[in-house]
């Protein structure tokens, strides 16, 4: 039972994971570029949301429109104003563009927001909880997991069954060729920012509903974002998808197992520190990831 | 008839000589060394120390109306020949290094006759171990490491209580609650108490907490069922939620910053957790922050804490204190504030008990002082020290957030029992 309940609450709390995680992929995928200020757009998503709902009183689950359109426009923002410049530069010069983007946007946000933690107090799904059989799920969370699924679905249908979609895999896959074919690259390359920045806005209004928002917030999710990114293969999404919710899982399993066998050692406190574990031997053992097909 | 003569001269001589030299009358003044971090990031609290240690040393240098207590109508030490207390304020910075060589300049250049501060409990370390170098007695108001009263000195006492104290007022409410003390509770059969769970941020503070509270629960009787640490910058603390409520506690103990005490009660609530007691150490649990942004999710959660506002209205001279200060610098009283009140007020009891400033007198009179409760604005038993310095009656607040009818959230105290100033909400009410 202590078993099954973990499981269903690392899938739910994985499904998020593998959500924020999903645009720093598809960014990587496409372009090469690894998105530094992608946890602050998730935390510009959780103040979207957040004060849409302070001022207008409107749900966090109506207001993730709000979110994911911010998100996008981040993200298209970025593009067309920064990172296109850097892709002039050096490799090096991409690292820092968006390590400078991230420390930007924090910044901002302190100066904005101020350092304050900010919680969401009223919405229909805030607090509450629900019991399915011996198992208590948290409303928001159940909700993050089931909006994440769809949101990941939608972008999944979007890239393999659209035109466009496939534009972008072509990009991805070889921008040469794909120039040659017709596709203009370079808004292609704004689509994936698009992408990216749209779902982990998605991703930060599915959070303010049971976490914090502050301005330093987007680091600590981001972090396991990585994680997922390396274990599930640079570039891919379904691998992106596995091992968002293998994080999950491995978050929620290790306690109980340390709980099973007795050992208080083996306690919540390392639960992070298998995660990275699992990172490190995927990426000593397999350097693309477990579903990577790029070198 | 010689003989006679020349011992009445002997004797008028040497009667003449002790007035002379006694410090009582040829002083009118005494100078206390106070070191506090008076800039850098301390420096607001410094301020706020310096004006409470300022306050009271007005309060017993000038003849105070409306405050009864003894010391308000002194006018200076009566023992003393009303010399008045000159504080020698020093701005350490919040660097022991710094504090050491100010205390050796306040030793050897300004004369004092003895130390007070320094409130880091850092500072306070090496600053007190200049005092013990040269004999001068220091009196440490507001330094809560309890490592500093372990360390055999003789120079060097303590009025406030420690950490070790504040976790023993936890167990002493649970021990009152099995007991009827508790206002507003029937006594709770002990086995309905019996199992505690703990969940402590993995830093020092945190773990030193963690052990405190084992070594407490084997001494009352208690039994924990779990205790955890976990990274207080967690993304996710269910799992943390889950180990404990997996033993079903019938009181959980946290030591929590403010973010993570946030997330832990959402947690919490979300997983419906039921549970007798709720109990956090301050830190995260007493930050006004955390009653803003859970409301009324913290119905009958408790905190341990030094000094509430409401003190004052159940402790008259703490009203009264209290008033002179807000009306002097706009501000109520906090835990910081109150406690360097009663660190220069232990330092005139002291010198009118030793009649004298001699270091040696000081230090007799510092073993054998005994200020009583009803004389102190903090809510303590009195001021007595140990034989390693500590006073043994000090004790801290416990504090209950409570929901009034107009859904407005107040903290209220339940700890110690006579000075509770609402009924303990028992069991905690949980979420519904």
């Amino acid at each position: 039972m202590l078993v099954i309940d973990a499981l269903l609450q690392g899938i739910l709390i994985g499904l998020l994971f593998a959500l924020v995680a999903l645009g720093l992929t598809v960014i990587f995928g496409v372009m090469d570029i690894v998105n530094f200020a992608h946890g602050e757009f998730l935390m510009l998503g959780m103040y979207a949301v957040y004060w849409t709902n302070y001022f207008l009183n409107i749900d966090p689950l109506l207001a993730l429109p709000v979110s994911a359109a911010l998100g996008a426009v981040l993200g298209l923002a970025s593009y067309y104003w920064l990172i296109r410049y850097l892709l002039r530069g050096p490799a090096i010069a991409q690292l820092f563009g968006t390590f400078g983007l991230m420390l930007f946007l924090q910044y901002l946000a302190m100066f904005l927001f101020s350092a304050d933690y900010r919680m969401i107090d009223k919405g229909v799904l805030v607090g509450k909880s629900y019991s399915i059989g011996p198992f208590i799920f948290e409303g928001t969370k159940l909700a993050a997991g089931i909006l994440s699924l769809i949101s990941f679905a939608v972008v999944y249908y979007f890239l393999y069954k659209t035109k466009t979609g496939k534009a972008l895999q072509a990009t991805a896959i070889n921008k040469e060729a794909a120039t040659y074919m017709g596709i203009k690259t370079d808004r292609m390359n704004a689509l994936a920012w698009v992408i990216g920045g749209g779902t982990v806005g998605i991703a930060g209004g599915l959070l303010i509903n049971f976490y914090y928002a502050y301005p330093m917030v987007g680091i600590l999710f981001v972090m396991i974002a990585f994680a997922c990114v390396a274990l599930g293969g640079f570039g891919s999404i379904k691998g992106v998808f596995y091992a968002g919710i293998l994080v999950g899982i491995l978050e929620m399993m290790f306690p109980v197992f340390g709980q099973l066998i007795g050992s208080d050692f083996l306690g919540p406190h390392f639960k992070f520190t298998v995660v990275y574990l699992a990172y490190f031997i995927i990426v000593v053992v397999r350097p693309q990831g477990l579903f990577g097909w790029k070198n | 008839m010689r003989s006679l003569k020349s011992l009445l001269f002997i004797c008028v001589l040497f009667l003449s000589l002790t007035i002379i030299s006694s410090p009582a009358y040829a002083q009118k003044e005494i100078k206390i060394g106070v070191l506090y971090p008076l800039s850098g990031a301390l420096a607001t609290i410094g301020r706020d120390l310096q004006r409470a240690a300022e306050l009271t040393a007005d309060i017993i240098n000038n003849k105070t109306p409306g405050v009864d207590i003894p010391m308000a109508k002194w006018g200076g030490i009566p023992n003393l020949g009303g010399a008045k207390i000159k504080l020698i304020f020093v701005d350490h910075r919040g660097e022991p290094d710094r504090g050491a060589d100010l205390a050796k300049r306040l030793i050897l250049d300004d004369k004092v006759v003895g130390l007070m501060g320094a409130y880091n409990s850092a500072v306070t370390k090496t600053v007190s171990a200049v005092a013990e170098r040269y004999g001068i007695p220091m009196i440490n108001d507001s330094s809560t490491s309890p490592d500093l009263t372990e360390r055999g000195f003789k120079w060097f006492w303590r009025t406030t209580p420690h950490d070790n104290y504040f976790n023993r007022d936890l167990f002493e409410l649970l021990k009152g609650l099995t007991e009827g003390k508790v206002r507003g509770v029937k006594a709770v059969p002990k086995a309905q108490l019996q199992n505690l769970a703990y969940a402590c941020e993995n830093t020092e503070w945190g773990s030193g907490v963690a052990k405190s509270i084992e070594a407490y629960a084997k001494e009352y009787g208690f039994t924990i069922k779990k205790g955890i640490l976990y990274n207080a910058n967690s993304p996710d603390l269910t799992s943390e939620a889950k180990a404990l409520l997996s033993v079903k506690p019938d009181a959980m103990l946290f030591a929590s910053y403010l973010s993570d005490s946030l997330l832990m009660i959402r947690t919490l609530k979300g997983m419906k957790a039921q549970t007798k007691f709720l109990w956090g150490q301050d830190a995260g649990f007493e930050m006004a922050d955390f009653a803003k942004q859970l409301g009324g999710d913290i119905n009958g959660v408790l905190t341990r804490t030094v000094f509430i506002d409401k003190i004052t209205k159940v402790k008259k001279v703490a009203g009264q204190i209290n008033a002179l200060y807000k009306k002097k610098y706009g501000d109520d009283l906090t835990g910081a504030t109150a406690r360097s009140v009663v660190g220069v007020q232990t330092w005139a009891y002291v010198l009118n008990k030793a009649g004298s400033t001699d270091p040696k007198a000081i230090q007799k009179a510092c073993n054998e002082i005994n200020i009583p409760a009803n004389e102190l604005v903090m809510p303590w038993e009195g001021v007595k020290f140990d034989s390693k310095g500590q006073n043994v009656l000090g004790r801290g607040l416990i504090g209950q957030y409570q929901k009034k009818p107009d859904g407005s959230i107040s903290l209220e105290i339940v700890y110690p029992f006579d000075l509770a100033t609402a009924n303990f909400i028992y069991p905690f009410p949980g979420w519904k």
